[in-house]
């Protein structure tokens, strides 16, 4: 079964019941294609972390459906027995902060994930290695979180976020924190790893500098999407 | 797979550290008060076993020489021996009084011992750690080291002086106090004759009495002096058994015919342990329970604290994809790694500490395993209201608004 | 792949936890019921000990006299005081006579009366008598009746009695002046001996009765020690045994004496043999009677037999022995003993040889199984 590419159907979230009922997300429609890198905009309490969370398997939506490649894994309700080894096997996660486990040195935090995967511990370090050689950052393999700045840490985070090789990547606002020549780095990169594994990448920003380089960009408001076509610029 | 929980302590390891000493000091308070408990019972014991004495005869209906006042003739000691199944009965006084060396003084309890005998003979000390065993009928003593008398020194018991000979361990009373053996008459006569003054002030009022002082009768007043001057009484005789007596037979006979009381070995250790020192024993247990709900409470909180410091990766491995048993087995871990850490450095302070105390401190073998496993127990049960707290995070708080 | 920082914490606290480790297991093992027991040893040494025996007595003088009057009266004079010298027959002081001088001067005066009776009766004896004998020869020459004879010699028979009582008279009235005297001597304090005063038990103006005494005198020289042994180690007491002294209020010195007699009479109540020491010179100053004196008499050597201290001695069960260390095990000897000397030194009559070793010390009780390690001194003693 190829995993590859994640598409949504009228996804659907409602907080409470009754009277109180709140619809964060009212039918949500989105694909992304393997190797793609999509932007997500939209203002606050448009249903954007709702829906990143849905995308996420962290909170169960009301109704609708999502598909990684041929595996359907929502459809009015989860088809897969095991959420925790969904979001560890299939979906990789960058967030705003790079959320480093700070007891675990550089290569333990990226390694730490294949390791709950069952990978035996010196091909997973292995494995983040190269990530990190990709990155950028190998000279820090061996640092604890505390010593990187806080552009290290974020490519750090974005090896985690790829070393299991999840057919999706979820990023949420991972430029906020730098500058415009880190940001347009980490696009860069996300760009290259998505191309490189045929990851599907969805970035959540409102980041002017990086908006420009999408090919697509879903907008989303009051719960519903609307896709529109990117600039698609290149990365200076 | 690494370990969560070695790492976090790895990384922190000075917290761990100092938050496992602090918490061994609290486990060797726990053990010092678990060993105070157990010498105390070992004092009473300790006295029982050294007196050497497989029966006690005391004055009719007290509770023996230990826990009650006790006064017999001394030469009851005679029809004692008398009777069947006895192999020796000897007199023995105990008096709980100050000795005095110098300008320092030490509460003792003074045994007054029948001179002419060895370790063999009951109420002597059956085994000396320098010196002697008293050989002369007075102004001669064995102390106790605990007293922090040397060999040589000279002591001073009510009125006279004696020089300390031999020296023993672990003779004490019941109550802890160290003991000196000195002669039973020289006992006899710092038990009854007191001060000068006193003397004095009798021997005054005895002459003023015109019954006692008659002029026709030259040397009546001396005798009665004398007499009032004398004392033959002992607090208890030791009895051994000859091989083969049943004690309870041979306590019934003596009882039946001498109107005395007589305890057996198991009945003593009963009046010691079960009345001495019932009340001192409650007042430790209860310490005991309090401080083990401290200790575990403190553990509790200590783990708790340490995981709500982590609560935020918690959430971020929970979101990747880390199993709810591998955060809950990396919390207990941590808890366990301070509870060994803890107890290590609580038994190596209670061992340390405890020749210290004024009083005998013994920590036994299966305290200390008893209290290995309660540590573990606690710091288990403590850490799951810390495990709770972790597996309750939603995974989706990492994912900001 | 190993990453540096982690090793170098990793051993850092590998540091710290090995020791504690080590700490903890040494802990268990070397203190508590767990510990061996220290022992110390000696050797059984053959060897002639000195058996002594030790008692404490007082001062007292071997004769104590107490001088007073034979009847109640007051006293009117004491002319020495306690501690003066006194020479035999020397008078120590008198009691008040009271009327006895005029009682005495009243027993002269009959005396006198009765002498001037005699000389009375005698006269008229002696006339009676001439007068008797001029009437015997009257009667022979036949001048005067038979009864003027008979009647003069009545008269002389009259006279002869009465002259014989009046001389009686006389012997009585000296005898009781000479009891008067006797008496009047007997009211004088004397010294029977040369000796000390060592009480003045009633001042001049004290009525006392028959019987009590006024001074006491001893003689110093006879001072000795009257000393009781307990019995229980009383063996071998016997007269003329060497002694050394020491006076309690003389600590440090010590002086000689013997044995003189060992009492017949013990005391049964305080089972004590008593017996009597008295100084081979006598100190100077005096002992205060009553003073305590510690006595240790020297019996003579016994032959040289094997001979342990007496802190070894111990006891198991219902029988006296030793333990001795066989194989790094304790193990119990029975043993019999024999005399001992003051020093702790007791003979083996039976059960160890000469120049076997023994324990003497240890930290605890022993049993059968206790691990023990021998060291030179049990921990916590001085030395």
């Amino acid at each position: 079964m190829v995993s590859k590419g994640i598409r949504i159907e009228g996804l659907k979230k409602r907080y409470g019941s009754g009277d109180t009922a709140v619809d964060a997300l009212k039918g949500v429609d989105m694909y992304v294609e393997p190797g793609e890198v999509v932007g997500l905009i939209g203002p606050s309490g448009s249903g954007k972390s709702t829906l990143l969370k849905c995308l996420g398997a962290v909170i169960n939506p009301t109704a609708g459906r999502m598909t990684l490649g041929d595996e359907v894994i929502y459809d009015e309700g989860w088809k897969v027995p095991d959420l925790r080894a969904l979001r560890r096997d299939k979906i990789g996660f960058v967030f705003q902060a790079p959320y480093l486990i700070p007891f675990l040195d550089v290569t333990d935090n990226v390694a730490l994930l294949p390791m709950l995967a069952g990978v035996a511990n010196g091909e997973a370090r292995k494995r983040a290695l190269d990530l990190l050689t990709a990155l950028d950052v190998q000279q820090r393999a061996r640092a604890m979180p505390s010593q990187l700045s806080g552009g290290e840490q974020q490519r750090v985070a974005i090896a985690r976020g790829l070393v299991n090789r999840p057919p999706v990547i979820l990023a949420d606002e991972p430029t906020a924190p730098l500058d415009s020549e880190r940001a347009m780095a980490v696009i860069r990169i996300l760009n290259d790893m998505a191309r490189k594994y045929e990851t599907a990448i969805i970035v959540v920003t409102h980041d002017e500098k990086i908006i420009p380089t999408f090919k697509r960009i879903y907008h989303i408001r009051d719960g519903v999407t609307h896709e529109e076509v990117g600039e698609g610029r290149g990365f200076e | 797979m690494i370990s969560l929980a070695g790492r976090d302590i790895l990384h922190a390891w000075g917290k761990f550290v100092f938050t496992g000493f602090g918490l061994g000091l609290l486990i060797g308070v726990t053990l010092t008060m678990a060993g105070v408990y157990r010498g105390m019972v070992d004092d009473g014991k300790a006295l029982l076993d050294n007196s050497g004495a497989d029966m006690w005869v005391v004055q009719k209906d007290t509770l023996g020489p230990y826990a009650e006042s006790s006064s017999l003739n001394g030469d009851l000691y005679r029809a004692i021996l008398a009777m069947p199944g006895v192999a020796s009965a000897v007199n023995v006084t105990y008096l709980t009084t100050q000795v005095r060396k110098g300008e320092r003084d030490v509460r003792s309890m003074v045994v007054g011992i029948v001179p002419g005998g060895t370790g063999a003979t009951p109420g002597w000390p059956p085994y000396l750690v320098a010196g002697r065993q008293i050989t002369r009928g007075h102004y001669e003593a064995v102390a106790d080291i605990a007293t922090g008398f040397q060999l040589g020194d000279r002591l001073q018991i009510r009125r006279n002086q004696y020089t300390v000979v031999g020296l023993t361990r672990r003779m004490v009373s019941s109550s802890g106090d160290p003991m000196v053996f000195i002669p039973l008459k020289d006992a006899q006569e710092a038990q009854f004759l007191k001060d000068n003054d006193a003397i004095w002030q009798s021997r005054r009022r005895t002459e003023a009495n015109p019954a006692f002082n008659r002029p026709g009768v030259p040397g009546l007043l001396d005798a009665i002096i004398a007499s009032q001057s004398t004392n033959n009484y002992v607090n208890a005789v030791l009895v051994r058994l000859k091989a083969g007596a049943v004690p309870d037979e041979v306590a019934s006979s003596i009882q039946r015919w001498k109107r005395l009381t007589v305890y057996t070995r198991a009945q003593m250790e009963e009046i010691l342990i079960g009345k001495l020192i019932a009340t001192s024993s409650k007042q430790i247990g209860m310490f005991l329970v309090i401080l083990a709900i401290v200790s575990a409470a403190i553990v509790a909180f200590i783990i708790y604290t340490l995981t709500m410091d982590k609560i935020r990766e918690i959430a971020v491995l929970k979101l990747i994809g880390t199993r709810n048993r591998t955060i809950a087995a990396m919390i207990m871990q941590q808890a366990l790694a301070l509870g060994l850490i803890g107890f290590a450095v609580g038994k190596i302070t209670a061992t340390f500490a405890a020749p210290l105390f004024p009083k005998y401190v013994l920590l036994q073998p299966q305290d200390s395993i008893a209290g290995f496993f309660a540590v573990l127990v606690i710091c288990a049960l403590a850490s799951v209201i810390a495990i709770r707290m972790a597996l309750k995070v939603d995974p989706a708080e990492a994912i900001g608004g | 792949m190993k990453n540096l920082p982690l090793q170098r914490r990793t051993l850092a606290l590998i540091a710290v936890i090995v020791p504690l480790l080590g700490l903890l297991v040494y802990v268990a093992l070397r203190s508590g019921p767990l510990a061996p027991v220290a022992v110390t040893e000696a050797r059984v040494e053959s060897r002639a000990i000195h058996p002594a025996l030790f008692g404490v007595g007082t001062v007292e003088a071997r004769y104590t006299y107490k001088i007073g009057p034979t009847f109640a009266g007051r006293v009117q004079r004491l002319d020495v005081h306690v501690g003066d010298r006194a020479k035999a027959g020397q008078v120590l002081g008198e009691m008040d006579p009271v009327d006895l001088d005029d009682r005495v001067r009243s027993q002269e005066a009959a005396l006198k009366r009765a002498e001037a009776a005699i000389r009375e009766a005698s006269a008229r004896h002696a006339y009676a008598q001439s007068q008797a004998r001029r009437y015997e020869q009257l009667f022979a020459a036949r001048s005067v009746s038979e009864e003027a004879v008979i009647t003069k010699r009545q008269e002389l028979a009259i006279a002869e009695a009465a002259l014989a009582g009046v001389k009686e008279e006389l012997v009585r009235a000296r005898s009781d002046r000479d009891a008067l005297v006797a008496q009047r001597s007997n009211l004088r304090l004397v010294a029977p001996v040369d000796g000390v005063v060592i009480l003045r038990d009633a001042d001049p103006g004290t009525t006392i009765v028959a019987g009590q005494s006024v001074v006491e005198l001893i003689d110093p020289q006879s001072l000795w020690i009257n000393v009781r042994f307990d019995q229980v180690s009383a063996s071998g007491l016997a007269a003329d045994l060497p002694a050394t002294i020491v006076l309690r209020s003389r600590h440090g010195r010590s002086l000689k004496g013997r044995v003189l007699r060992v009492e017949l009479m013990a005391d049964a109540v305080t089972e004590e043999t008593l017996a009597k020491v008295i100084f081979d010179e006598i100190p100077s100053p005096l002992p205060p009677l009553g003073e305590l004196a510690e006595v240790t008499i020297d019996l003579p050597a016994l032959a040289a037999a094997p001979v342990i201290p007496n802190a070894a001695v111990q006891r198991l069960g219902n029988q006296t022995g030793v333990w001795q260390i066989t194989n790094g095990e304790p193990e119990f000897i029975p043993v019999t003993l024999g005399r001992s000397d003051l020093d702790g030194h007791v003979q083996v009559l039976d059960g160890l040889n000469d120049g076997e070793r023994i324990v003497l010390y240890s930290e605890k009780a022993l049993g059968a199984h206790s691990r023990i390690h021998v060291v030179e001194r049990i921990p916590g003693v001085v030395p």
